[in-house]
């Protein structure tokens, strides 16, 4: 299996590549052999190659520089996603597929396009929040834990991947978050979603695998998992 | 009349509230709902210093305060980093005459980076220190851009700026700027070519997005770099660590001063560095600068000595959220070379605010404990399980970690008559509920 890091040392914020080192693992404990790549700003990244594409959150200035080089891969992108491969996009970096982002000068960039929504930066302004939520689709049966820290409102979402519990959605009383188009998952937590949520991990191997895999080293992140959801609960509740 | 009620008033709640241990905001914050210019209104001296960035600020206003007070001149500072507007006012008013005059030679500002620019809006700053900028209280702060950016609206143009040439996003506040003093470190023998890090904040040049290369990695992104495409580069330094000696734990700046170190890191040689810098500008002798440095112990009680049981260790209070912070911890545990033992406690992430986020768990280099000075690895508090999970992501061997939700476990596990030492991690949130476990050296 080919893993792809993409735009690894500049689009990494608090951890997120601690989703990629998930994936690995729980891909070599199933059985498989894993290969992972990371290829960042210039490199010419053959997208189909791969099995499973990650890219993570970045500062405001990281995204439009990452985006200026991104453009490039639209087709091959939209291709991938069609194909039923594995894509995750954690914070911004899944602003980046939908029409423009008007930074917090008013400043307006294209973005890829391959969906119709758009995204406001603050200026100044930070939106965030520990998050509890639930998977739209019933893909999951337990609930996420998460953390958003955004400094953006995002419009026009038609297919949300999460329903959110507790904390913030893609704007201001928004209760719906992120995206899901076949098997992309775009979503402004950040930081290693897949690690804190172990369910999620496994959702997301199987989808890769097209069978089970093996789950029996999580144990410290599933109770990683229920610790972080009981203190996020208990201050839900107060 | 109103400057006057709102002076005492401010002195009265200050006084009251020292009678019953309570915090320096207060009083400030009151003064400043009864008169909100209140600090344009009172006569400040000629000196006004401020601090801030990431990491250093209290140990660096602190040193600079010893070194200023021991010779002989009279400085108001914010002692108790009580570092918002509020701390600001209640330490400027409780230093005033009830006529409105601040009587000391020099006041010493330790401000809060995210909301300096309202600190200052009454204040002219003529020495303005930036330490650091590194990812810090992701929960609050967002990353290092976004404070740039907070910090970057505080700096008033008259202001000499005094800056720390070594970090490339603190740089660029002096960017075409004329008058900047730059202090920084040669090339040292702790250095490394490459980085060793978990991530690179330094990867990309912060005015142009091209990539950066490094001469030497100092620690993390600090270090002697240039712009591979615009030209921006670390500028050459007034104020210079020139040598350093872990071994003996000493340092050299400007070539000629020599001082000993009471805590072997190199993030307090940034703090002395910092101080000496501003010490200099006020005109103090670097003589006297390095003898009041010597082997100089802060009393912020950030560095606890203890006793648990027959073994010996030192709390480093790191900052949860902060990563830098704990590689520095981690690093001064790695280098005992009679061999130490470690206990990291996760607890409460904050004590100021809530959060569950234990992202920044994964930008910290664990790694680095894979060492052979380092024994017993004991991991604690709440977050244990994510502490484990972390550490099963690094190479030490699995049976040299033990993990304990219970703190007072942890503390009793490492009661056992071993002889090495004992290095705990952790932050301000989390220290007390160690400190009761083990017997207190006082300094």
């Amino acid at each position: 299996m080919k893993l792809l890091h993409l735009y690894h040392d500049i689009m990494n914020l608090y951890g997120d590549y601690a989703n990629v080192s998930a994936m690995e693992r729980i891909l070599e404990k199933s059985g498989e052999e894993v290969a992972v790549d990371r290829l960042s700003l210039g490199d010419n990244a053959v997208l189909s190659d791969y099995d499973f594409i990650f890219i993570g959150s970045g500062t405001e200035k990281n995204q439009k520089t990452v985006l200026s080089d991104f453009v490039r891969y639209k087709d091959d992108l939209a291709e991938f996603i069609k194909s039923g491969k594995v894509l995750l996009m954690t914070g911004n970096s899944f602003e980046m597929l939908g029409k423009t982002i008007t930074d917090g000068h008013g400043n307006v960039y294209e973005g890829l396009g391959l969906y119709d929504y758009t995204t406001v930066e603050f200026t100044g302004k930070r939106m965030t929040a520990d998050i509890i939520c639930e998977d739209r689709t019933g893909s999951l049966d337990k609930k996420l834990v998460g953390f958003i820290n955004k400094s953006s409102a995002i419009y026009g979402i038609k297919t949300s991947l999460f329903k959110i519990r507790f904390g913030i959605g893609d704007n201001e009383g928004y209760h719906t978050e992120g995206i899901r188009d076949n098997n992309f998952f775009g979503t402004h937590i950040t930081g290693p979603i897949l690690m804190k949520n172990p369910h999620f991990l496994i959702y997301m191997a199987s989808l890769i695998l097209g069978r089970e895999p093996s789950a029996d080293h999580l144990t410290y992140e599933q109770k990683g998992y229920e610790t972080t959801l009981r203190k996020l609960s208990e201050r839900a509740q107060s | 009349m109103k400057r006057f009620l709102t002076i005492l008033i401010c002195k009265l709640l200050r006084f009251a509230g020292k009678l019953i241990g309570k915090g320096s905001s207060m009083p400030g914050q009151v003064a400043l709902k009864i008169c909100p210019d209140i600090l344009q209104r009172v006569e400040l001296p000629p000196y006004i210093i401020a601090i801030t960035g990431s990491n250093g600020k209290t140990s660096t206003v602190e040193m600079i305060a010893h070194i200023l007070t021991k010779s002989g001149k009279s400085v108001a500072w914010n002692r108790e980093g009580s570092n918002q507007i509020e701390g600001v006012t209640t330490m400027v008013l409780s230093n005033a005459t009830l006529s409105g005059k601040v009587k000391s030679d020099i006041m010493l500002i330790e401000s809060d980076e995210r909301y300096a620019k309202k600190t200052f809006k009454y204040i002219n700053i003529t020495h303005y220190v930036i330490t650091n900028l590194y990812r810090d209280q992701l929960t609050r702060n967002g990353h290092p851009e976004f404070v740039f950016e907070a910090i970057a609206e505080s700096i008033q143009p008259d202001t000499k700026l005094i800056l720390n040439a070594d970090d490339p996003l603190v740089s660029v506040f002096g960017h075409e700027r004329d008058g900047v003093i730059w202090f920084g470190a040669d090339e040292l023998s702790t250095d490394t070519k490459e980085l060793v890090s978990v991530y690179n904040d330094g990867a990309y040049c912060p005015i142009c997005k091209a990539p950066m290369r490094y001469k030497t990695h100092h620690y993390n992104h600090i270090g002697i770099y240039e712009c591979t495409q615009c030209g921006y580069h670390r500028e050459d330094t007034d104020y210079t660590v020139t040598a350093v000696d872990m071994n003996k734990g000493e340092i050299e700046i400007n070539g000629k001063y020599h001082i000993s170190l009471a805590l072997k890191s190199l993030y307090n040689i940034y703090n002395i560095l910092a101080a000496f810098t501003v010490a200099s500008l006020i005109g103090i002798d670097g003589e006297k600068i390095a003898a009041e440095m010597n082997d100089y112990v802060l009393k912020n009680g950030r560095v606890i000595n203890f006793k648990l049981g027959d073994r010996k260790g030192t709390l480093l209070t790191s900052k949860h959220e902060n990563s830098v912070s704990y590689d520095h911890s981690l690093r001064v545990a790695c280098a005992c070379e009679q061999g130490a033992d470690v206990l990291i406690i996760v607890d409460a992430i904050s004590r100021k605010y809530f959060t569950g986020d234990v992202s920044w768990l994964w930008d910290i280099d664990f790694e680095m404990l894979n060492n052979d000075n380092i024994g017993d690895i004991v991991l604690a508090g709440t977050y244990v399980n994510d502490l484990a999970a972390r550490f099963s992501y690094t190479d030490i061997p699995q049976e040299k970690i033990h993990l304990f939700e219970d703190i007072d476990k942890a503390a009793q596990f490492l009661n056992n008559g071993r002889k090495e030492y004992i290095y705990i991690i952790t932050c301000f949130s989390d220290k007390e509920k160690i400190l009761s476990e083990v017997e207190v050296e006082e300094v």
